[in-house]
C-alpha cells in the first residue's frame, strides 16, 4: 500500500477512537439530565422546558459521533448466511465491491442532505417547534460532523479491505 | 408503472442486496436512497438526512441507550448474585429446581431490564457454572438460560415494545401492561416444561444433596429473602413510578440506570476498567440499533411516498381473505424477512404497513404488539439473527459446544410457539390488564 493510504488509515482510526471514547460518556450526560429533571419536576415541582430536548440532542450526538468508532468495534449486524462462509480474503473482496453502491452512496447522500440542512438552518435561522425553541443549526452541525466521521472511517475500512486482498497488513 | 410493482421490486432489490453481507444499515440506506433518487429525482436526495432528523423528535428512543447501559451495568453490579443464591437455596431441593430457579431469576431480571443482554450475561456467568457443577444436563440448561433471558423483551420495561409503540403510534404504558401476563405465562410454561422433562428423565436435573441442603438453616433461608429487597426497590422506582404516572418513560429509564450504577458502587463492583467496558458496549449496541433505525426510516419513507399502506390493504382485502388468514400471512412474511433482516429493521419497515391493516381488520394493535414481541423472542433464539445465540456462543464455557447451543433452543422455541397460540386464542392474557388500567 502507498504511504499516504497507510497514514490516512492510522490518522482516521485515531480520530475515531478518540471521538468514540468521548461519545461513550455522553450516555452519562443523558442519564444525568433526565434524573435531575425527574427530581426537580416531581419533588420540587419545577420542570424545565429544555430538559427533554437537550437530552434528545445528547443522545443523537452519541450515536452519530460514536458511529466511526462503532465501525472499528464491528458493532453492525450483517446478513451473514453466506458472508461468514467466505475466507478472510473473500470477505474483503465482498466488502470492496459492496462499499460503493451501499456504504459510500448512503453516507454520501446523508452528508449531502446534512450540509444542505445546515445551510437552510443558518440562512433562515431555523428554530425547533417546541416551547423552548432552540436554534437548529448547532445540533445539525454536530450530526453532520458525526456523519462525516462515519464516512471517513468507512473509507479507512475500505482501504483495510484492499490491504487484506493484497495480503498486506495495515496496523 | 404501477405502484404495487414498484413497491415489490424495491423489496426484492433490498433482499437481494442484503445477501452480499454488507452491514444491514448501509444496504437498507443505500437501496432506499437509490429508489428515492429514481422516483423523485433531486427531491429524493435529501430523504436520508430528513429521515434521521425525524429521529430527534422520537423522544422515547432515549430509553434505548439507557436500557442498554442499564443491562451491562446490571451484570457488573452484583445485584443478581444474592438473588441467585436466594433462588438456589430455596428451589434447589426440588428435582430440576436450579433450572426452575434460573427461570424465576431471569423473570425478575427481565423486570429490571429492557433487553436480553443482562439476563444472558448473568445466566451464563453465575447460573450456568453452578448447574454444571451439580450435573445438570448441559443442553437443557443452555436452553434454559437463552429462553429465560428472552423474557427481558416481554416483561416491562421492554425496548422492543417501546419501538413498536413508536412505529404503531400506541401508548407505551399500555403495551408494557399488556406484556406483564404473557411474560409471566411464558416463564410458567418454561417451568412446566422443565418439571415434566425432569420427571421423565431424572438424570437431567438432580436435586441438591442432603449435605448441601443442610448448609443453610431455616433462619438463614429467611435471611436470604432480603436479596429481593433491592430488586423490588429498583422495579418500584423505575416501572412503578412510570405506571403511576409520576415519571415519564425516559425519565424512568434514566432513574433505573442511575440506581443500578449506585448499586454497583455500593457493592464495590465498579472499577474504572469495567466502567469503561460498560460504556463501550453501550455505545457499540446503541450505534448498531440507531444506524439501522435511521436507515430503515429512510427506506420506509419511500413506502409512505408510494402510499403502500393502501396498496397493501387492497391486496389483502380484495382477495376476500379472512382476518385470521391475513394475520397468518403476516406471520409467514416475518419468518421469511427474518432470514434477511434483524428484527429492529424488520419492525421499522414492516410495522407501519401492517399495523393499520391489523386495526382495520378489527384486532387490537396492543395485542398485535405482544404477538410481535413473542416473534422477536423466537428470533432471538434462532439463526440467522439470534442475538441470544450470538451471546451464548461468546459467553458459554468450553464444555458447551456450538452443536449443544443450537440443539438446546428447539424445545423452548416450541414452548414459545405454544405461548403465542395461547395469546392468539385468549387475547385477554395480554389485554385484560391494559383494559383495566390506562397508562400513557
Amino acid at each position: 500500500m502507498c504511504k499516504a493510504a497507510k497514514s490516512y488509515v492510522k490518522f482516521i482510526d485515531n480520530i475515531s477512537k478518540a471521538t468514540g471514547e468521548f461519545a461513550m460518556f455522553l450516555v452519562l450526560g443523558l442519564m444525568g439530565i433526565l434524573v435531575y429533571e425527574s427530581i426537580t419536576r416531581t419533588v420540587f415541582n419545577r420542570p424545565h422546558i429544555w430538559a427533554v430536548e437537550i437530552s434528545a440532542f445528547v443522545m443523537t450526538a452519541q450515536y452519530l459521533i460514536g458511529g466511526g468508532y462503532s465501525l472499528i468495534l464491528r458493532s453492525h449486524v450483517r446478513m451473514d448466511l453466506f458472508y461468514h462462509r467466505l475466507s478472510e480474503r473473500g470477505q474483503a473482496i465482498a466488502d470492496v465491491i459492496t462499499f460503493f453502491p451501499f456504504t459510500l452512496f448512503y453516507l454520501g447522500l446523508l452528508l449531502f442532505g446534512g450540509i444542505r440542512g445546515i445551510q437552510y438552518a443558518l440562512e433562515f435561522h431555523q428554530k425547533s417547534y417546541t416551547a423552548w425553541a432552540p436554534p437548529m443549526a448547532p445540533i445539525k452541525i454536530i450530526m453532520v460532523t458525526g456523519i462525516l466521521l462515519m464516512l471517513l472511517q468507512s473509507i479507512a475500512e475500505f482501504i483495510k479491505s484492499i490491504a487484506t486482498i493484497r495480503g498486506e497488513e495495515i496496523p | 408503472m404501477n405502484y404495487t410493482l414498484i413497491g415489490v421490486s424495491i423489496f426484492i432489490a433490498m433482499l437481494a442486496s442484503l445477501i452480499t453481507g454488507r452491514q444491514i444499515f448501509a444496504v437498507i440506506g443505500g437501496v432506499g436512497c437509490a429508489f428515492a433518487l429514481a422516483l423523485w429525482g433531486k427531491g429524493g436526495s435529501a430523504l436520508a438526512f430528513q429521515a434521521s432528523f425525524k429521529l430527534l423528535n422520537w423522544y422515547s428512543l432515549m430509553t434505548l441507550p439507557l436500557f442498554v447501559y442499564m443491562g451491562y451495568m446490571f451484570s457488573v453490579s452484583g445485584i443478581a448474585d444474592d438473588l441467585y443464591t436466594m433462588f438456589h437455596v430455596w428451589m434447589g431441593p426440588v428435582r430440576g429446581g436450579l433450572a426452575l430457579g434460573t427461570i424465576a431469576l431471569q423473570a425478575v431480571i427481565a423486570a429490571m431490564n429492557g433487553l436480553s443482554v443482562a439476563g444472558m450475561a448473568i445466566g451464563s456467568a453465575i447460573a450456568l457454572p453452578e448447574m454444571l457443577k451439580r450435573k445438570y444436563d448441559k443442553v437443557m440448561i443452555t436452553g434454559v438460560i437463552q429462553a429465560g433471558s428472552s423474557l427481558g423483551i416481554m416483561i416491562p420495561p421492554s425496548v422492543v415494545l417501546v419501538l413498536y409503540a413508536m412505529i404503531a403510534r400506541q401508548p407505551v404504558g399500555q403495551l408494557w401492561l399488556a406484556g406483564i401476563f404473557p411474560g409471566i405465562m411464558l416463564a410458567i410454561l418454561f417451568m412446566i416444561y422443565i418439571v415434566i422433562r425432569c420427571l421423565i428423565q431424572k438424570e437431567l436435573g438432580p436435586a441438591l444433596s442432603k449435605e448441601e441442603r443442610d448448609r443453610y438453616s431455616l433462619k438463614d433461608k429467611f435471611k436470604l429473602l432480603r436479596a429481593s429487597l433491592l430488586p423490588i426497590l429498583i422495579i418500584f422506582f423505575m416501572s412503578g413510578l412510570f405506571f403511576l404516572g409520576v415519571t415519564s418513560l425516559f425519565e424512568s429509564a434514566a432513574v433505573g440506570a442511575a440506581m443500578t450504577t449506585l448499586a454497583a458502587l455500593i457493592n464495590k463492583r465498579l472499577t474504572w476498567q469495567n466502567f469503561n467496558e460498560v460504556l463501550r458496549e453501550t455505545l457499540s449496541v446503541t450505534c448498531m440499533f440507531m444506524w439501522v433505525i435511521m436507515a430503515a426510516l429512510a427506506f420506509g419513507s419511500i413506502y409512505d411516498g408510494l402510499g403502500a399502506v393502501h396498496g397493501l390493504e387492497k391486496m389483502f382485502l380484495s382477495h376476500g381473505m379472512a382476518p385470521w388468514e391475513v394475520i397468518a400471512v403476516m406471520g409467514l412474511t416475518y419468518i421469511l424477512l427474518g432470514m434477511f433482516l434483524d428484527d429492529t429493521a424488520m419492525l421499522i419497515i414492516v410495522a407501519p404497513l401492517y399495523v393499520p391493516l391489523v386495526i382495520k381488520l378489527g384486532f387490537s394493535p396492543i395485542w398485535y404488539g405482544v404477538l410481535y414481541t413473542i416473534t422477536c423472542q423466537i428470533a432471538y433464539l434462532t439463526p440467522p439473527f439470534g442475538y441470544n445465540l450470538f451471546l451464548m456462543r461468546a459467553m458459554a464455557p468450553k464444555e458447551i459446544t456450538l452443536a449443544d447451543i443450537y440443539k438446546s433452543v428447539w424445545p423452548f422455541v416450541m414452548v414459545m410457539i405454544l405461548g403465542m397460540i395461547l395469546v392468539m386464542v385468549f387475547p385477554d392474557i395480554a389485554l385484560w390488564l391494559p383494559t383495566k388500567y390506562f397508562v400513557k
